[in-house]
């Protein structure tokens, strides 16, 4: 009798996993779900500083303006004339995202024009001129 | 037949399927996703960029307040050079006229980016949201 009791009480206190894994599954999912992916626009500028800075929007397309008069979308150099298809191409993969124009405080401001004006013309309605924080 | 039953139960104990591979590849997932999740968000300022066609009408247009970059990085106020520090004080006089005056950049290509950021920051705190910025 006695060795029968026993032996039930070990098979209970195997844990069980099916919970555990149930709400692994869920935090996965979530995370997939709102994973974000950052295009990189490959180059590393000189931001100006703001005040009045605000947050861009998740998933927003990064165009970058270096000093020396390249534009930078997804790690690569992008012509001018360029910029508005690279942009459309995308705001095919999301389709509300803004346009972040990551120039250096240096940078030219007929090409950071010429980008505000391309991503205008790509149907992009948030354009933002990035400034970190003071 | 007792005998068969029995033994096909013990087949079925040992059938259980093993999660811990599963586990570990759901974890190994699931840890890779939560460091590569973006919470890190760029800050910027808000710009806009009248229509290509409106530009002329938006810098003759009357009673839009006009601040001019110039290749040299200088700032132009109503025809006059001003100094960064006043304009603020200059964007908020013209304001104070008339609370709903736009306000039109006007940068030439070769200004440089901190300046227009810094003008449109100096707008931004002055209260203005109607910020348009055109080409020389």
């Amino acid at each position: 009798m006695r060795d029968y009791d026993e032996g039930i009480k070990e098979e209970e206190s195997e844990i069980n996993l099916t919970p555990m894994l149930d709400v692994v599954f869920i935090m996965l999912i979530f995370f997939i779900v709102t994973a974000v992916f950052v295009k990189d626009p490959g180059v590393e500028v000189r931001q100006p500083v703001a005040i009045t800075a605000v947050e861009a929007g998740a998933g927003s397309i990064y165009v970058a303006i270096t000093p020396q008069d390249e534009i930078w979308i997804d790690r690569d150099v992008v012509d001018p004339t360029e910029v508005r298809f690279a942009i459309e191409r995308l705001l095919a993969e999301a389709p509300e995202a803004g346009v972040v124009i990551k120039a250096d405080a240096d940078a030219r401001n007929e090409l950071v024009l010429r980008v505000m004006d391309a991503a205008k013309a790509a149907g992009v309605q948030e354009i933002i001129i990035a400034a970190g924080p003071v | 037949m007792r005998k068969h039953i029995a033994s096909v139960r013990q087949e079925d104990d040992e059938n259980e399927i093993n999660l811990t591979p599963m586990l570990d590849v759901v974890f190994i997932m699931l840890i890779f996703f939560i460091v590569t999740a973006s919470f890190i968000r760029e800050t910027g300022l808000d710009a806009q960029r009248p229509d290509q066609d409106e530009q002329p009408q938006i810098t003759d247009e009357e009673g839009a307040i006009l601040v001019i970059i110039n290749d040299r990085d200088e700032i132009y106020i109503d025809n006059e050079i001003v100094d960064m520090r006043s304009v603020r004080p200059r964007i908020e006089a013209a304001r104070a006229e008339d609370a709903e005056r736009p306000m039109v950049i006007q940068t030439h290509p070769d200004s440089t980016n901190k300046m227009l950021v810094a003008i449109l920051d100096e707008a931004n705190q002055a209260g203005i949201t109607n910020v348009s910025i055109v080409e020389y």
